[in-house]
């Protein structure tokens, strides 16, 4: 059944920073393996340095791999390619393009006719809620709407696995909630495949499907946890009394916790 | 009489902009100074007219100058015998060209060293050592390959506006986040898209800097150029006639290049900075 074919496999994954300096190097990640299926929300958390970003610039093909395999759709990954969409943690929506022209950029690189692509465009400001600012510049926006303006650029240049580093952590408390439910919103309607990496343990809980913890550097899969919560009723008013949630949340937290007492230990 | 004059003040305010307006005034003022001290010198006759024409000669200069000029063909063909125009002419056509080849290649050149490292241990030694010896001081040595004339001037010029372009651009580019580099990358984007798409627009404070510097250091090298290597143009101008005691064509010669320098860096570098940098607000703006 095609449905059950993986959209992302990761098999055996390890990584090593060489030092220049000092000829050590640091063990980043250790014998990872993962998959993901069509249109799953997976979250990734762990102690801070145990080799979150590194296995997402790998994904991303922005950092060359040596030990291992990871592909998409059975392409091995090397380097860059629209078929995985990159959210970054930083504001990352060119300053020199207003909101719409940095939406429709994936496919501007991609020569999609103008009429056809300010059509999609379009589409996706609504989607994020930017209706009206189609023509501002990014440094006429609020920092959530930066977000919302980098996470409907990646959706626009439709890739077949959304890889989201720590999105939300730059806007404040209450911003984040609603960008949250937002993005929960957005995966029921896209049913996007992505790959969500969070240090919060509540964001994890709230919009994974499955959430993967790691251990402390190097990281190593420690366990999954499934979080059988049907999208549609993922709002945080609600969440706040559901047993699966809560049970979920707390399961992570201790893994979560105990892996950050070993790091701190070291 | 008093709401008549108001009525009038509301209506310039109104035209140009409370803070245009205050701008205009403000950085009028020295300027009306230094005109009043200099009309005052000649009605009071603190130094003799060797040293400081009065106004209207100054003025009267222009139509001495372009006395003998025949006729509109003559003027554009920049015929010996219309002399002021030619000579303005003949300074602002090296200025030109000198920037239409300058500024693309300092820019382009500037860019590819900004990225590639190997490049930049290329060619960034020369680029010191270019910069070390002030444009002028290549006058001699242009004046023994190409002799007197626009080769020597041009190539001074050119000397001048490349590398301080090459550096600006340089690191311009150096200063880019790399973050936009890496989601044009992650787009599906050629390198050849992210130098058009980053690099360039990322880098544009910088280059609008560096064109600021090289069209200002690049006039002040032509003007001296011109004047020991050159045989025409503003710089010539005004050497030739100090040399003859013509101080009013002296005076005549430096007001132009001022008001052309002023003029270029209002109406053309300006807007490009207003266009470009500070709509996409990358520029600090005091609030
Ligand atoms: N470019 C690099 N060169 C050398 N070492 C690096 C580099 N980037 C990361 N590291 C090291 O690899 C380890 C994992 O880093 P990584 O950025 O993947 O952690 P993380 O899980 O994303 O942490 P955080 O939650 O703080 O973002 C860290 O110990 C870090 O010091
Ligand atoms: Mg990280």
């Amino acid at each position: 059944m095609n449905s059950m074919t993986p959209k992302l496999v990761v098999e055996g994954l390890t990584h090593y920073y060489p030092d220049e300096y000092t000829g050590e190097s640091v063990h980043a990640l250790e014998d990872i393996n993962l998959e993901l299926y069509e249109g799953e929300l997976v979250s990734v958390v762990g102690p801070s340095g145990c080799g979150k970003s590194t296995l997402l610039n790998i994904l991303a093909g922005l950092l060359p791999y040596k030990i291992g395999t990871a592909s998409v759709d059975g392409n091995v990954i090397h380097g860059p390619g629209p078929d995985r969409g990159v959210v970054f943690q930083e504001h990352a929506i060119l300053p020199w393009r207003t909101v719409a022209k940095n939406i429709g950029h994936g496919l501007e690189i991609r020569k999609v006719p103008q009429a056809e692509r300010e059509k999609r465009v379009q589409e996706f400001i609504d989607l994020v809620g930017l209706t009206g600012f189609e023509e501002k510049f990014p440094h006429e926006l609020s920092g959530g709407m930066k977000q919302r303006c980098q996470v409907a650029r990646t959706l626009c240049a439709d890739p077949v696995v959304m890889l989201m580093d720590e999105p939300f952590a730059a806007v404040d408390a209450q911003t984040r909630i609603t960008l949250q439910e937002e993005l929960n919103r957005i995966a029921m309607a896209t049913h996007k495949t992505i790959l969500f990496i969070t240090h919060s343990v509540e964001e994890a809980a709230f919009l994974a499907d499955r959430c993967l913890v790691f251990s402390a550097r190097p990281g190593r899969l420690k366990e999954i946890v499934e979080i059988g919560i049907p999208r549609e009723q993922r709002n945080w008013t609600a969440m706040n009394d559901n047993a699966i949630f809560i049970a979920a949340r707390d399961r992570i937290l201790a893994s979560v916790r105990e892996e950050v007492s070993i790091a701190v230990e070291e | 009489m008093t709401t008549a004059v108001g009525n009038l003040s509301i209506a310039i305010q109104r035209r140009f902009g409370r803070q245009r307006l205050r701008k205009i005034i403000l950085g009028s003022i020295p300027f009306a100074v230094m005109i009043a001290i200099w009309h005052a010198n000649t009605v009071f006759d603190w130094l003799p007219p060797v040293f400081i024409p009065p106004i209207g000669d100054v003025w009267e200069a222009i139509f001495f100058l372009q006395e003998d000029c025949a006729g509109f063909v003559a003027l554009v063909m920049l015929d010996n015998s219309c002399l002021i125009t030619t000579h303005v002419f003949s300074s602002v056509g090296r200025v030109i060209l000198a920037a239409i080849v300058g500024l693309p290649l300092g820019i382009a050149f500037g860019i590819l060293c900004g990225m590639s490292r190997t490049l930049s241990k290329f060619l960034e030694p020369v680029g010191v050592f270019a910069n070390s010896i002030s444009g002028i001081a290549w006058i001699p040595l242009a004046i023994v390959w190409f002799g007197v004339g626009w080769v020597t001037t041009l190539f001074i010029m050119l000397n001048t506006i490349f590398w301080l372009m090459f550096f600006n651009s340089m690191l311009g580019v150096r200063s880019v986040a790399k973050v936009y580099e890496e989601s044009v990358l992650t787009m599906g984007g050629s390198r050849w898209d992210v130098i058009k798409q980053v690099y360039l627009p990322g880098a544009m404070p910088s280059i609008i800097t560096g064109m600021r510097m090289s069209m200002g250091f690049g006039w002040r090298a032509l003007i001296a150029a011109e004047m020991i290597g050159g045989d025409s143009g503003l710089g010539f101008m005004i050497f030739t006639s100090a040399a003859e005691f013509k101080i009013e064509e002296v005076f005549l010669g430096v007001i132009f290049i001022s008001i052309i320098f002023m003029a270029t860096d209002k109406y053309l570098l300006a807007p490009l900075e207003k266009w470009t940098v500070e709509r996409w607000g990358l520029v600090w703006r005091p609030t």
